[in-house]
């Protein structure tokens, strides 16, 4: 194991910013932490860096003891490079000492492979102050590969960027990313971003890692309903175990969980897990409609409930329209 | 565009001609007195007052500017603590006049004089502008960049070299700059310690000998001297500038065994530039006070503060004008008249009162000797920085706010006055307070061009001081610091910003 941390508390005074977090990432993989503002993410960063001491808890690197409440390794001798949020360029560097900084001098071969790896080969003498902020940020990201460190850790690196750029980025920091052979961890907020991007996504929460797996697993099994709905557009409907059932406002559905008879809770169904079928004797109606071009949010209303569901774009029903709701395959139940 | 209206041109125009008087009286004097000029120049005394004046301002540069420096990164980027309590003491000298600083000195160690005396008491009075100006610049420069060379092996000392240093470059470049035009420009701190450079050589030059000539080439090897410091910051500051925005963290280094050295390091400066002084002072006013003579005091007293409020206003009239001639009708002669203001922004006053002395000597003898003739000697040493503070509040009155004006009727120009001027009008009198209290503080301009009759706090100390009478100096400098340096202190943005930066 690459990365294992242990049972790691960080409090400032009486608030905890991280309480007993466990978290291992494996060599050659990019782990993304998922979650929302203030969860912590970007302290365990920093704890991760050795930026900053636990209050409690243990990290490994390498199964080597890196940090502790009484031990901590200086940031230099850990091996662990950085890319912040704000990518922090050296303002007074050009583009290809940025990149040199952490080499030994005479490393220009190394500069020069990593210059071509993110794309930037014309761009060597250039001062910070001149780039863009993708550009910035490949730089940054070259910086921290330069001395080949045990592992990368990405700080929001996507956050400052506009959509089109950010969704083009991501593939060529992953590409470069498995060029180098690097391991990395990714802090992020944003969802798709982490589903992606990585090989293990580890969800957080108050400063805990409340569930880790591949992104599928992730994606399709959340371990609580908070989960659930972070994770993705989710309708909750109250539901009854009865028969190995479901039993709900929108007919009876197979749970992937195990669940008790009788069992009383709430199913979380992801909008594009909604067929909707033209109808017109059908007993819901099409109240709204929002088109995104490759698909739509389409607003119906059943019987009992009103549910959002994701629809092909252009075949998507009218408003006016009478459809009949399928639910496609199993769903998370989560008993009460 | 509009065109200015009357009155701001011809203010304008009379300033930018009053900015040209000194270099072109001087230029005139050594034209005439070539030869006369060539050898006072080439006495061996004037390499002797030309190494004095490089090895001060070397010297006093470089001590200021590892003090200023080590403060700042003391107090913003370390554990060191009480960063606030810090910040305050490193920032208080500004609040002593320099010859004031020197006198308090000089009245506690009767030996305390020459070079090493000077050296001292300049690199404790300019060291506050490097702590200034550096502090600001670790303040918005973002820590993450240090963090990032840790993880890139450097250790917390090679950070410091490699990374932090060059951040802060610039703002430490134009600091030293300031630092080393001051300590060229002072006279009555290097007066006082009887230490001989150019400005105290032109007084004595001028005022034991009357030799115009004498004084005048070594005036304009001053003003050389001048030129060349600035030409040096121009040259070596860097084209680079830190443009990252405030930070939202402040990381800050660990500093371990070192901290109770750092700590006694800072608390020696504050005591030597802060301690001795009001200690000095206090003393020997408690000594002078059974002697004193308060009707004297409060002559003096009267008299500076006349002087430093009709000057203050002058001053005001002539900075708010060309101010809005640049800003609100920007025109080619305005920016003559903004340049040639400011081309004087370096120019030690002694060569200002010089000037102004010949010239009111030979060609205006109606004026010499005057009120008039001192505050517009005054007006050509503070314009430039009370253009550059009231530049600013002029400017920030959106452009929009006029347009919306004239079209609910109100008349062309009259807009400065409906809107204009009273939107930047705390931002103008905070700048003509700060000039007040600069003219205040003056010394060499008003040592040589005063009226007859005429008594200012400044000049009391002076000649007490001269006499060797430290009991009847003290009280008026320690007037000079509660009312004219205190409220500088105050009023100075600079250095409110970084005490309310550094604290948190």
């Amino acid at each position: 194991m690459l990365l294992e941390i242990r049972n790691l508390s960080l409090s400032y005074g009486s608030q905890a910013v991280l309480t007993e977090l466990n978290l291992e990432a494996e060599q050659g993989q990019l782990t993304a932490v998922l979650g929302a503002s203030g969860a912590g993410k970007s302290t365990l960063l920093r704890l991760i860096a050795g930026f900053e001491a636990p209050t409690s808890g243990e990290i490994y690197i390498d199964s080597k003891l890196v940090s502790s409440a009484t031990e901590v390794l200086a940031p230099e001798k850990r091996g662990v490079g950085i890319v912040p949020q704000d990518s922090a360029l050296f303002s007074h560097l050009t583009v290809s000492q940025n990149i040199g900084f952490g080499l030994p001098k005479g490393s220009d071969a190394r500069v020069n492979e990593l210059l071509e790896l993110v794309g930037l080969a014309g761009f060597a003498n250039r001062k910070p102050a001149s780039l863009s902020g993708g550009q910035t940020q490949r730089v940054a990201l070259a910086r921290a590969l330069a001395p080949r460190p045990k592992l990368i850790l990405l700080d929001e690196p996507f956050s400052a960027l506009d959509a089109e750029l950010r969704g083009r980025l991501r593939e060529d920091v992953k590409a470069v990313l498995k060029a180098e052979n690097a391991s990395a961890i990714l802090v992020t907020h944003d969802q798709e971003e982490a589903l992606s991007l990585a090989d293990k996504v580890a969800v957080m929460r108050e400063g805990q890692v409340i569930q880790a797996g591949s992104p599928t697993e992730i994606y399709n099994e959340p371990v609580d309903l908070g989960i659930a709905t972070f994770l993705g557009d989710s309708i909750l409907v109250d539901g009854k175990v009865e028969n190995g059932k479901v039993s709900t406002d929108l007919g009876k559905l197979s749970a992937l969980n195990s669940v008790a008879e009788g069992q009383v809770g709430v199913v979380a169904i992801r909008s594009e897990n909604f067929y909707l079928q033209p109808n017109p004797s059908g007993d819901s109606e099409v109240i709204g409609r929002v088109f995104f071009g490759h698909d739509a949010v389409v607003e119906v209303q059943t019987p009992k409930v009103k549910i959002r569901a994701r629809s092909n774009g252009p075949f998507a029903p009218e408003v006016g329209m009478r459809v009949t709701v399928w639910v496609r395959g199993a769903v998370n139940f989560y008993p009460n | 565009m509009r065109k200015p209206p009357a009155l701001i041109a011809l203010l304008g125009v009379f300033a930018s001609l009053a900015a040209l008087v000194p270099l072109g009286y001087l230029l005139f004097r050594l034209g005439a007195g070539a030869d006369a000029a060539l050898t006072e120049l080439l006495r061996p005394r004037t390499l002797e007052l030309l190494l004095n004046t490089t090895l001060l301002v070397v010297s006093v540069t470089a001590t200021a500017l590892v003090i200023g420096f080590l403060q700042a990164w003391l107090t913003t980027r370390t554990n060191l603590g009480f960063g606030a309590v810090f910040a305050v003491l490193s920032t208080l000298p500004l609040a002593i006049p320099s010859y004031v600083l020197a006198f308090s000195f000089t009245a506690s160690f009767p030996w305390f004089s020459g070079f090493w005396a000077s050296w001292l008491v300049m690199s404790l009075a300019t060291s506050p502008y490097v702590f200034l100006a550096v502090s600001a610049a670790l303040v918005r420069t973002d820590s993450s960049s240090e963090e990032v060379a840790r993880t890139l092996g450097l250790s917390k000392w090679q950070v410091l070299v490699r990374v932090t240093w060059p951040q802060v470059r610039p703002a430490a470049a134009a600091a030293s700059l300031l630092v080393a035009l001051y300590t060229l420009s002072e006279f009555g701190a290097v007066a006082i310690l009887r230490f001989d450079t150019f400005t105290r050589a032109i007084y004595n030059a001028y005022r034991l000998s009357f030799d115009r000539t004498a004084a005048a080439a070594l005036a304009v090897v001053l003003v050389l001297l001048t030129l060349l410091v600035i030409w040096f910051e121009r040259r070596y500051r860097g084209d680079y500038q830190v443009t990252r925005p405030a930070s939202q963290k402040r990381v800050r280094i660990l500093l371990g065994k070192t901290k109770p050295l750092a700590a006694l390091g800072l608390l020696l400066v504050a005591f030597a530039g802060v301690g001795v002084p009001l200690y000095s002072l206090a003393n020997w006013s408690i000594i002078g006070s059974s002697t004193a003579d308060v009707s004297e005091i409060f002559e003096a007293l009267v008299g500076s503060v006349t002087l430093a409020a009709v000057a203050g206003v002058v001053i005001t009239v002539f900075a708010v004008a060309i101010a809005l001639w640049v800003v609100r009708y920007p025109t080619g002669l305005g920016r003559m008249v903004d340049y040639s203001v400011w081309a004087n922004h370096a120019l030690p006053a002694i060569v200002v009162a010089l000037a102004l002395v010949f010239l009111g000597a030979n060609l205006t003898p109606w004026l010499y000797q005057t009120t008039a003739l001192l505050v517009l000697a005054y007006l050509i040493l503070f314009l430039p920085n009370a253009l550059g503070t009231m530049a600013t509040p002029i400017a920030q009155v959106p452009k929009s706010l006029e347009d919306v004006a004239n079209s609910l009727g109100v008349k062309g120009n009259r807009s400065i006055f409906k809107v204009v001027l009273p939107i930047a009008a705390p931002g103008i009198l905070a700048g003509a307070a700060l000039v007040s209290l600069t003219v205040l503080k003056e010394l060499p301009a008003t040592l040589l061009l005063r009226p007859t009759g005429t008594e200012t706090l400044a000049l009391r100390l002076w000649m007490a001081t001269e006499e060797l009478a430290f009991s009847q100096a003290a009280p008026y400098a320690l007037l000079l610091v509660i009312l004219g340096g205190l409220p500088a202190l105050a009023l100075n943005t600079q250095a409110r910003k970084a005490l309310s930066e550094v604290g948190n």
